[in-house]
C-alpha cells in the first residue's frame, strides 16, 4: 500500500450514509402516498409469477392453499391476511406476519407468490343494500 | 497467479462460506420480518479482498462462495439472489473505494445499498412484479445499519492484517 488507507470515519461517509437514508425516505413516502389512493372495500389479491390467481375480500374469513413448487397456506381473518403455513425453505413469508393496510404485501420468493392488500375499484359497486 | 494468492483466495472463500452459514443462525428475520434481511458478514470478505487483493480475485471469491453456498443449501433461487446482490455490492464498493472522500465505512454502507438494489431488481424480475420494490426503502434503512456493522469488522481486520 503506497497511499495511506482510509479506515477511519470521514465526513464523506456521513454524506454517503445521509444520501442512502434520504433515498430510502423518499421511496418510502412515495410508496405510502401511492398506497393511500385506494377506495372501497379492501381485497387480498394473490399473485403467482406476477399473474393474479385469486381475490379474497378482506372482510370475509377464508383460507386458500397455493400449490406450486412449495405449498403456501393463505389465511384471511378479522380484516387481515397472512401466509400462515409454508413448505418453503426459510419460511420468511410466514415470519412476515399479518397485513391489513392497502399496498402492504407478503412475498414467498421460493414459490414466486405475492399476496397484496389492495382497494377494490369502487365505481360500479353498490355501497349498501337496504331491505 | 501466484500460489500465495490462490491460497489466500481459497481461505477467504472458505471464510465467507462459514460466515454466511454462521449468520443464518442469527434469527434476524424474527426481529425484522422482511425477506432477505441479513447482517452481510460475508460481505466483509469481499471488502477485504478488494482492499488487500484485487477486483478479479474478489470476483472469483464471490462466485465460488455463491456457487458452493447454493450447493450446500440446494436452493437455486438463492443462487440468483446471492450472485446479483453480491455482484452489485462488489461493483459499488470497488467504485466507491476510488472516491477520496470515503473511508471503509462509506464504502461498506454503499455496498450494502448496492446489495439491496441488486436483490430487489432480481426479485422484481423473478416475481414479474414491480411491487416488491416496496420493500426497498426498509431494506435500505436496515442495510445502512448492517453496513456500518460490517465496516467496523472490516476496519478492524484491515488494521491488523496489513498484507496477504
Amino acid at each position: 500500500m503506497t497511499e495511506k488507507e482510509r479506515l477511519r470515519f470521514r465526513k464523506g461517509d456521513g454524506v454517503a450514509i445521509g444520501a442512502v437514508i434520504l433515498a430510502a425516505a423518499t421511496l418510502l413516502i412515495f410508496f405510502l402516498l401511492d398506497a393511500r389512493q385506494t377506495e372501497g372495500p379492501l381485497v387480498l389479491r394473490i399473485y403467482v409469477d406476477g399473474a393474479l390467481i385469486r381475490e379474497m375480500p378482506l372482510d370475509q374469513d377464508d383460507t386458500f392453499r397455493i400449490d406450486g413448487a412449495y405449498r403456501n397456506q393463505v389465511q384471511v381473518q378479522d380484516g387481515k391476511a397472512a401466509i400462515t403455513e409454508s413448505t418453503c425453505p426459510g419460511e420468511d413469508c410466514v415470519h412476515s406476519g399479518w397485513i391489513s393496510q392497502p399496498g402492504r404485501s407478503v412475498v414467498c420468493l421460493p414459490n414466486r407468490v405475492e399476496i397484496r392488500v389492495e382497494g377494490r375499484p369502487g365505481g360500479e359497486e353498490v355501497d349498501a343494500v337496504i331491505r | 497467479m501466484k500460489t500465495k494468492q490462490v491460497t489466500a483466495m481459497a481461505l477467504l472463500t472458505a471464510l465467507a462460506l462459514v460466515l454466511s452459514r454462521l449468520e443464518r443462525m442469527i434469527p434476524l428475520e424474527l426481529v425484522i420480518p422482511l425477506p432477505g434481511v441479513k447482517l452481510g458478514l460475508a460481505n466483509t470478505v469481499t471488502l477485504f479482498a478488494l482492499y488487500r487483493l484485487n477486483l478479479p480475485a474478489a470476483m472469483m471469491i464471490l462466485a465460488a462462495r455463491c456457487l458452493i453456498g447454493a450447493l450446500f443449501s440446494g436452493n437455486m433461487t438463492a443462487l440468483a439472489f446471492s450472485l446479483t446482490g453480491g455482484g452489485f455490492a462488489m461493483l459499488v464498493m470497488w467504485a466507491a473505494r476510488k472516491c477520496r472522500h470515503l473511508s471503509v465505512w462509506g464504502v461498506s454502507v454503499l455496498g450494502a445499498a448496492g446489495h439491496n438494489v441488486g436483490q430487489i431488481l432480481i426479485a422484481a424480475m423473478l416475481m414479474h412484479s414491480p411491487y416488491v420494490m416496496g420493500y426497498l426503502p426498509y431494506l435500505l434503512l436496515i442495510g445502512t445499519v448492517c453496513g456500518c456493522a460490517t465496516a467496523a469488522v472490516a476496519a478492524g481486520v484491515l488494521r491488523s492484517v496489513r498484507a496477504v
